[in-house]
C-alpha cells in the first residue's frame, strides 16, 4: 500500500508563517503588486485595441447565443414537445440552426483573433526583454547564470502565453454568461435563483483558501525551473570538463536535487490548483440537488412548471459553469503573474547609465586615466585598480604588462566603458568618458577579447560582425591579412562554412585569427587587444604581426601580451602590479632605469 | 510517444486509483439526470413529496462522495504527473551525460535545454490534466451516450449520427497539430540558441555595438516563433466550433423526432427530457474535448523530441573490458600507433598516421602551427572522440579496452579554454577529486601557483566563481584549472597550451613546481622555452608528425622547428 501513502507524503513547502505573511501582504503592497504586473501586461495587450474590441464584441455575441439556445429549447419542450405538437416546430428548429451556425462562426473568429493578439503580446514582451538585455551593464551578466536568464525569456513568458491565449475570452464570456443566466433565472423563478446563489459565499471562501497557497507556489515553481535551466545550460556547455573529470555522477546528483525541488513545488501547486474544479463541482452538484429537490416540491404545489425545473437545472449549471471557469481562470492568471513578475523584474533592472549631458564625440585618440580606482562589486572587496593615472597620445601603442590578475584586462574594460569607474576619471581627448555617448564611443573602438567568441553562423558572417556593411572582398582581404584565409579555404565550404555552436571544428588559434580579422575590418580609432594572439603559434604570429602593425598605425592601441617580444614596438609600456601602476614610459627608458620591467625582460630572456 | 509514456509504469497504481476516483465523480454526475427523472416521474407527477425528499437526499450524499473523491484525486494525479516528469527529466539528463561530444553537436545545447524543461512541462501538464479532468470529457461523452441509449435507444441514435465525421475530422487535426507544434518547439530551440549566444558574447556584442543588430536577429527568431505558434493554435481552433455545431444539430434532431414520437404516443416525456439533458452535457464536455486534442497534439510533438534524446545509442561509452589489468610498471605510459582521425561531418582528416611513444614519467612537448591538430590529439586520449584507425594505448592497454571511468580517472586534463563553474573556488578545484581533503587542495593550488592569489581574495577559498569564471583573470582561471587537474593525481597530465596567460615569472615557478611530478606529462605549447625542458618534442604539421626528438636534435633536423625558434629569438638565424 506504499502507493497509497506517497501522494500524501510530500514535504510541505509553505510554512504557516508564510501564509500569514501572504495574508498580511495581500492587504498592503501585495495587491498593488498584482495590479501593477497585470497593468503592465495589459498595456502591451492594449496596443491592439481595435482587434480587442472586435474580439470583445464577438464574445458578447457568442455568449448571448449560447444562452439563447437552451432557453429556446426549454420553450420548445413546454410548447411543442410536451404536447407532441409538430406544426410550427419546423420553423423553430430552422431558427435554432441559424443560431448555432452563428455561434460556431463567432466562436471561431474570436479565438482566431485572440490567438493573434496573445502571441503578438508575447512577441513584444520577448523582444523588449531582449532589447533590455542589450542595454544592461556587463556587471549584470557577471552575477547571473545564462540558463537562468534564458528561462525568463522562454519558460516564464510561456506561462504568460498560455494564460493569455484563453483567459481573456474566458473571463469575458464567463462574466457575460453569468449575468445573462442570472437575468433569465430571475425571470423564471426568483426563489430558485436565490437558492442557487447560496453557493457563492462558500465559493469565495474556498477560492481565497486555495489561491493564498497557489500564488506563492507558482512563483516558487518558476524560480525552480529557472534554477534548473541555469544548471542545465552550464553543465551542457561545459560538458568537456564534466567528461574529462568523469563528474557525471556529481552533476547528475546536482540535477536530481534541482529537479526534486521543481517536483515538490510542482506537486503542491498542482494539487492545490486541482482543488478548484473539485470544489466548484461540489457546489455545482449542491445547486443541482437544491433545484431538483425544492423545485420538485414547488412543482408539486403548482408554483412552477416541470419545464421550468428542467430549464432551471440546465441554467443552474450554466450559472455555476462560468463561476467555475472564473475560479480556474483566476488561478491561471496567478500563474501568469508569477511568470510576468519575473519578466518585469528584468525589465526594471538599471540600464547602463547614460548621462543626459553626454554627446557624440569624434575621437582623436587621446586617452587618459586620472586617479582611477575601481572595484567590480559594491561589496567591500579590495580595489582591482588603485590610483591609476596615465596619458596616451593619438596613434601611440601602449603595452600593458604585469602578472596575471594585476588589472590589465580591467583597464581595457574601463576604456570600453563596460564598467563605470569607482573613483577618478577616464578621459578621451580631455572629455570625461561619462560625457560621451556610449554608442559613439564604442563605434570607434575594436576589441579582440581574451576568449574569442564565434557565433553559430558562417565564417564570412563572423568576420563581418566587425562592420556590417563590409563587402565580401573586404572580408577576404581582412582574412588574408590576419593569415586566416589559408585555413578558411581548407574548410568544407570555405567562407560559407557554417560554424557549430561550440566551434569545435576549428582550433582556438584559428578562432583568434578570425577575431583579429573581425577587428581589422572594423577600422576603429582605438584598438584594444587582450591576449589576441595567445593561442597562435609564433610563426603565424610573426606573419600577422605586420598586419597588426599596419592596423595599429595611426590608431591608439592598447595591447596585452605575455610574450614580451610581441610588444617590442610599443611607444609606452604600463607595468601593473596588484592593481597599481608601478612603472610607465617608453620601453628604452624603462630598460635603462633598471626597474621592474627591466627585470621582467631579463628573466624572460634568461629564464630557464 | 509510447516510450515516453512507459515512464508512467512505476506509477500505474496511483494513476489507476486517480482514474477510479475520477470515474466515481463522473458516475455521480451521470446518474443525476436519472434521479432527476425520478423526482419528476415518481415525485411531481405522482404527487408524492416523500419521494422528492428521498431522492433529494440521495443526490446530496452522492455530491459529498464525489467531492471527497475529487480532492483525493488531486493528490494522486499530481503525484503521478510530477513523479513522471521528475523521472523523465532525470532519465534524459542521465542519457545526455552519456552522449559523445559528437552527439552534443547534433543536438546543440540550446535544443537540449528546451527538451529538458519546456518539452517535459508540456507532457507533464497533459498527464495531470488527463488524470484529473481531461479524461472526464471523453468518458462523459461516452457515458452520456450509453445512458441515453439506456433511456431510449431510438432517440439516442441521433446523438451518435455525427460520430464518424467527428472521428475522421479529429484524426486529421491531430496529425496536423503534431507537425505544427513540432515546428513550434524547434523555433523555441532557435530562440534559446540566440539568447545563449548573446549571453555568452555580451562583451563582444557591446564592444562592436551590435545591440540593435542582435535585437533584430532576435526579433526575427521571435517572430518566427510567433508565426508558427499562431498557425498551430489557429489550426487547432477549428475543432471546437465544428464539434459544437455537429452536436447541436444532433440535439435538434432529437427534439424533432422526439416530438413526433410523443405525438404518436410511443415515448414518455421523461425520456426526452433526460436525453436532452444528456445531449447538453455532451455539448458541455466538447469544449474540454477540443482542449484535449490540442494538448494531446502538443504533448505528442514534445514527446517525440524527448524520445529522440532517449533513443541515442551511447556508442563510445560501450566498453569492451578485457580481463587483464594494466601492471604498474607501465605507470602513465602512452603510445599512439598509426592514429588517424576525422571529425564527424568533416571531410579532411585532422590527424593522419600519428605514431609516437611516451615512457613512464616522461615529459613530451607537442608543438605545431595553429590548427595542426594538437588539441585534437589530446582529446583522443580520454576518448572524447574515437580514432578512425590506429590505436592509442595507455599503460599498455588499448583505450577502447579501458573502463571509461577508470581511463578518465587516470588522466588530469587542463583544457585550452579554462572552463570553471558557478560555485566556490574549493568546489571548482574539487572537481578533480570530490573526496580530497583541504590539505590536498592546498597542495594542488600551491603547486599551480594560485594559492597566494586565492588567499588575497576577501573570501579566500570560499570566493564564489561566476559562470565560466567571469570574475577571474585569464591567468587565474588557467592556474585554477591546473590545480583542478593536479588534484586528480592521475598517471597522465595533459596541459593544452594552458599557461598562455601566465607571466614569465609565474610560469617559470609553475614548471619548477611540476618538475617533480611523477605523472607522465603531455604539454601542448607555443613556447620553445617550455619545449626545451621536455624530454622529447613532437612537432606536428597539418595532422602529421614531422619531427620527434630533443630540442637540440630538432634544431639540427627540422627546418620548421628552427623557424619557430627563430620567431622566438631563441636562436640566431
Amino acid at each position: 500500500m506504499g502507493f497509497f501513502q506517497k501522494p500524501f507524503g510530500y514535504e510541505p513547502i509553505l510554512k504557516k508563517e508564510d501564509l500569514k505573511q501572504v495574508v498580511k501582504k495581500k492587504k498592503g503592497p501585495r495587491a498593488t503588486d498584482w495590479k501593477s504586473t497585470l497593468g503592465r501586461l495589459w498595456k502591451i495587450v492594449d496596443e491592439q485595441r481595435a482587434l480587442l474590441i472586435i474580439v470583445f464584441l464577438l464574445v458578447t455575441v457568442s455568449s448571448i447565443l449560447a444562452l439563447l439556445g437552451p432557453y429556446l429549447i426549454g420553450k420548445m419542450i413546454d410548447i411543442y414537445v410536451m404536447h407532441g405538437e409538430l406544426t410550427g416546430l419546423g420553423s423553430r428548429i430552422a431558427w435554432l440552426i441559424g443560431i448555432y451556425v452563428l455561434l460556431a462562426v463567432s466562436l471561431f473568429l474570436q479565438n482566431y483573433w485572440m490567438i493573434g493578439i496573445a502571441q503578438q503580446t508575447i512577441y513584444r514582451l520577448r523582444t523588449s526583454v531582449f532589447a533590455h538585455f542589450q542595454s544592461l551593464p556587463v556587471s549584470f551578466f557577471d552575477r547571473r547564470q545564462h540558463g537562468e536568464l534564458m528561462s525568463r525569456v522562454t519558460n516564464d513568458i510561456e506561462a504568460v502565453s498560455s494564460t493569455l491565449n484563453s483567459s481573456f475570452i474566458q473571463v469575458i464570456s464567463s462574466v457575460l454568461t453569468l449575468v445573462g443566466t442570472l437575468v433569465i433565472m430571475l425571470s423564471l423563478s426568483p426563489l430558485l435563483t436565490v437558492l442557487t446563489m447560496t453557493i457563492i459565499p462558500i465559493m469565495f471562501i474556498a477560492m481565497r483558501w486555495i489561491t493564498r497557497r497557489t500564488a506563492p507556489l507558482f512563483k516558487e515553481q518558476q524560480a525552480a525551473i529557472g534554477a534548473l535551466n541555469g544548471m542545465i545550460e552550464e553543465t551542457i556547455s561545459g560538458q568537456r570538463i564534466v567528461k574529462a573529470f568523469s563528474q557525471e555522477e556529481r552533476v547528475k546528483a546536482e540535477f536530481r536535487d534541482k529537479s526534486l525541488r521543481l517536483k515538490r513545488t510542482g506537486f503542491w501547486a498542482q494539487t492545490y490548483s486541482g482543488y478548484i474544479p473539485k470544489v466548484m463541482n461540489f457546489l455545482n452538484n449542491m445547486s443541482f440537488t437544491i433545484v431538483a429537490g425544492i423545485g420538485g416540491v414547488l412543482a408539486l404545489y403548482g408554483h412552477v412548471t416541470i419545464g421550468v425545473i428542467v430549464i432551471f437545472t440546465e441554467y443552474a449549471r450554466q450559472f455555476t459553469r462560468p463561476l467555475n471557469d472564473l475560479a480556474n481562470q483566476f488561478n491561471t492568471v496567478l500563474s501568469a503573474i508569477a511568470g510576468a513578475e519575473r519578466v518585469f523584474s528584468l525589465l526594471d533592472e538599471q540600464q547602463e547609465v547614460e548621462f543626459p549631458t553626454s554627446q557624440k564625440h569624434l575621437l582623436k585618440g587621446n586617452v587618459a586615466f586620472q586617479h582611477v580606482y575601481f572595484k567590480y562589486e559594491q561589496s567591500e572587496e579590495a580595489y582591482t585598480l588603485k590610483n591609476v593615472s596615465f596619458q596616451v597620445k593619438p596613434g601611440q601603442t601602449v603595452a600593458l604588462v604585469g602578472a596575471t590578475g594585476a588589472g590589465k584586462t580591467t583597464i581595457l574594460q574601463l576604456i570600453a566603458r563596460f564598467y563605470e569607474v569607482t573613483k577618478g576619471e577616464v578621459l578621451f581627448d580631455g572629455i570625461n568618458v561619462q560625457q560621451i555617448e556610449r554608442g559613439a564611443l564604442r563605434s570607434q573602438m575594436a576589441f579582440v577579447l581574451q576568449d574569442p567568441f564565434l557565433f553559430e553562423a558562417t565564417v564570412r558572417e563572423n568576420i563581418r560582425y566587425g562592420r556590417l556593411d563590409a563587402s565580401d572582398e573586404e572580408i577576404e582581404e581582412a582574412a588574408q591579412r590576419a593569415n586566416a584565409h589559408e585555413f578558411i579555404m581548407k574548410l568544407k565550404d570555405g567562407y560559407d562554412t557554417l560554424l557549430a555552436a561550440d566551434g569545435s571544428e576549428i582550433s582556438q588559434g584559428q578562432k583568434q585569427l578570425l577575431s583579429i580579422a573581425r577587428a581589422l575590418i572594423a577600422d576603429p580609432k582605438i584598438l584594444l587587444l587582450d591576449e589576441a594572439t595567445s593561442s597562435i603559434d609564433t610563426v603565424t604570429e610573426l606573419a600577422i604581426q605586420e598586419a597588426l602593425d599596419t592596423l595599429m598605425k595611426g590608431r591608439t592601441s592598447f595591447v596585452i601580451a605575455h610574450r614580451l617580444n610581441t610588444v617590442h614596438n610599443a611607444d609606452i609600456v604600463l607595468v601593473m602590479q596588484k592593481g597599481e601602476l608601478v612603472e610607465a614610459g617608453p620601453q628604452q627608458k624603462l630598460i635603462a632605469s633598471g626597474g621592474i620591467y627591466a627585470q621582467m625582460l631579463e628573466s624572460s630572456a634568461h629564464h630557464l | 510517444m509510447r516510450e515516453i509514456f512507459s515512464y508512467i509504469k512505476p506509477y500505474k497504481w496511483t494513476a489507476m486509483f486517480a482514474l477510479c476516483l475520477m470515474l466515481l465523480e463522473l458516475f455521480v454526475e451521470l446518474v443525476q439526470p436519472l434521479i432527476m427523472a425520478k423526482v419528476i416521474d415518481e415525485g411531481v407527477r405522482a404527487q408524492n413529496p416523500e419521494m422528492i425528499w428521498q431522492w433529494g437526499a440521495v443526490l446530496l450524499v452522492l455530491s459529498f462522495v464525489a467531492f471527497i473523491a475529487g480532492i483525493v484525486n488531486s493528490y494522486f494525479s499530481s503525484h503521478t504527473a510530477q513523479s513522471f516528469a521528475f523521472d523523465l527529466r532525470n532519465a534524459m539528463f542521465e542519457k545526455i551525460q552519456s552522449f559523445t561530444l559528437a552527439t552534443y553537436q547534433k543536438f546543440s545545447t540550446a535544443s537540449l535545454i528546451t527538451r529538458l524543461t519546456n518539452d517535459v512541462t508540456q507532457v507533464q501538464t497533459v498527464l495531470f490534466m488527463s488524470l484529473r479532468i481531461m479524461l472526464r470529457a471523453p468518458l462523459a461523452v461516452v457515458g452520456s451516450i450509453v445512458m441515453a441509449f439506456v433511456v431510449n435507444a431510438q432517440l439516442a441514435l441521433f446523438l451518435v449520427i455525427g460520430a464518424p465525421i467527428i472521428f475522421v475530422f479529429l484524426v486529421v487535426m491531430v496529425a496536423k497539430g503534431v507537425s505544427y507544434f513540432g515546428r513550434v518547439q524547434k523555433r523555441v530551440d532557435r530562440l534559446n540558441r540566440v539568447l545563449q549566444e548573446n549571453l555568452q558574447a555580451i562583451r563582444l556584442v557591446k564592444a562592436y555595438l551590435r545591440g540593435t543588430y542582435e535585437a533584430s536577429r532576435f526579433e526575427q527568431v521571435a517572430s518566427h516563433l510567433k508565426i508558427d505558434t499562431v498557425k498551430a493554435l489557429r489550426t487547432m481552433e477549428y475543432i471546437m466550433p465544428v464539434l459544437l455545431f455537429i452536436m447541436n444539430m444532433s440535439l435538434l434532431a432529437v427534439l424533432w423526432f422526439g416530438t413526433k414520437q410523443i405525438a404518436a404516443g410511443t415515448t414518455p416525456l421523461g425520456d426526452i427530457v433526460a436525453i436532452v439533458n444528456y445531449a447538453m452535457r455532451m455539448t458541455g464536455s466538447f469544449s474540454m474535448f477540443a482542449f484535449i486534442i490540442i494538448f494531446y497534439a502538443r504533448a505528442k510533438a514534445s514527446a517525440d523530441r524527448m524520445a529522440e534524446v532517449l533513443a541515442v545509442e551511447n556508442e563510445v561509452e560501450v566498453v569492451t573490458t578485457s580481463e587483464e589489468t594494466p601492471h604498474k610498471a607501465n605507470f602513465g605510459e602512452l603510445a599512439f600507433e598509426n592514429v588517424s582521425f576525422t571529425y564527424p561531418g568533416a571531410e579532411k582528416p585532422v590527424l593522419s598516421n600519428v605514431s609516437f611513444q611516451v615512457k613512464s614519467g616522461e615529459k613530451l612537448a607537442i608543438m605545431g602551427a595553429t590548427g595542426a591538430g594538437k588539441s585534437t590529439l589530446l582529446q583522443l586520449i580520454p576518448r572524447f572522440y574515437d580514432v578512425a584507425s590506429g590505436q592509442i594505448s595507455v599503460e599498455g592497454k588499448d583505450v577502447q579496452q579501458w573502463e571509461l571511468q577508470e581511463l578518465r580517472e587516470t588522466i588530469g586534463y587542463v583544457p585550452q579554454q579554462s572552463l570553471l563553474f558557478t560555485g566556490s573556488i574549493t568546489d571548482n578545484i574539487r572537481w578533480g577529486d570530490a573526496q580530497a581533503g583541504m590539505d590536498e587542495v592546498l597542495k594542488a593550488t600551491m603547486q599551480a601557483q594560485i594559492h597566494a592569489s586565492v588567499e588575497d581574495f576577501p573570501n579566500g577559498y570560499d570566493t564564489r566563481v561566476g559562470q565560466k569564471g567571469v570574475n577571474l583573470s585569464g591567468g587565474q582561471k588557467q592556474r585554477l584549472s591546473i590545480a583542478r587537474a593536479l588534484l586528480r593525481k592521475g598517471h597522465l597530465l595533459m596541459l593544452d597550451d594552458s599557461t598562455s596567460a601566465l607571466d614569465v615569472k609565474t610560469e617559470q615557478a609553475l614548471w619548477e613546481a611540476l618538475s617533480d611530478e611523477r605523472a607522465t606529462m603531455l604539454v601542448v605549447t607555443q613556447k620553445i622555452r617550455t619545449a626545451k625542458e621536455a624530454d622529447h618534442i613532437l612537432l606536428i604539421d597539418a595532422g602529421e608528425v614531422v619531427a620527434y626528438g630533443t630540442h637540440d636534435e630538432l634544431l639540427q633536423s627540422s627546418r620548421l622547428y628552427k623557424k619557430i625558434a627563430i620567431s622566438q629569438q631563441e636562436v640566431e638565424e
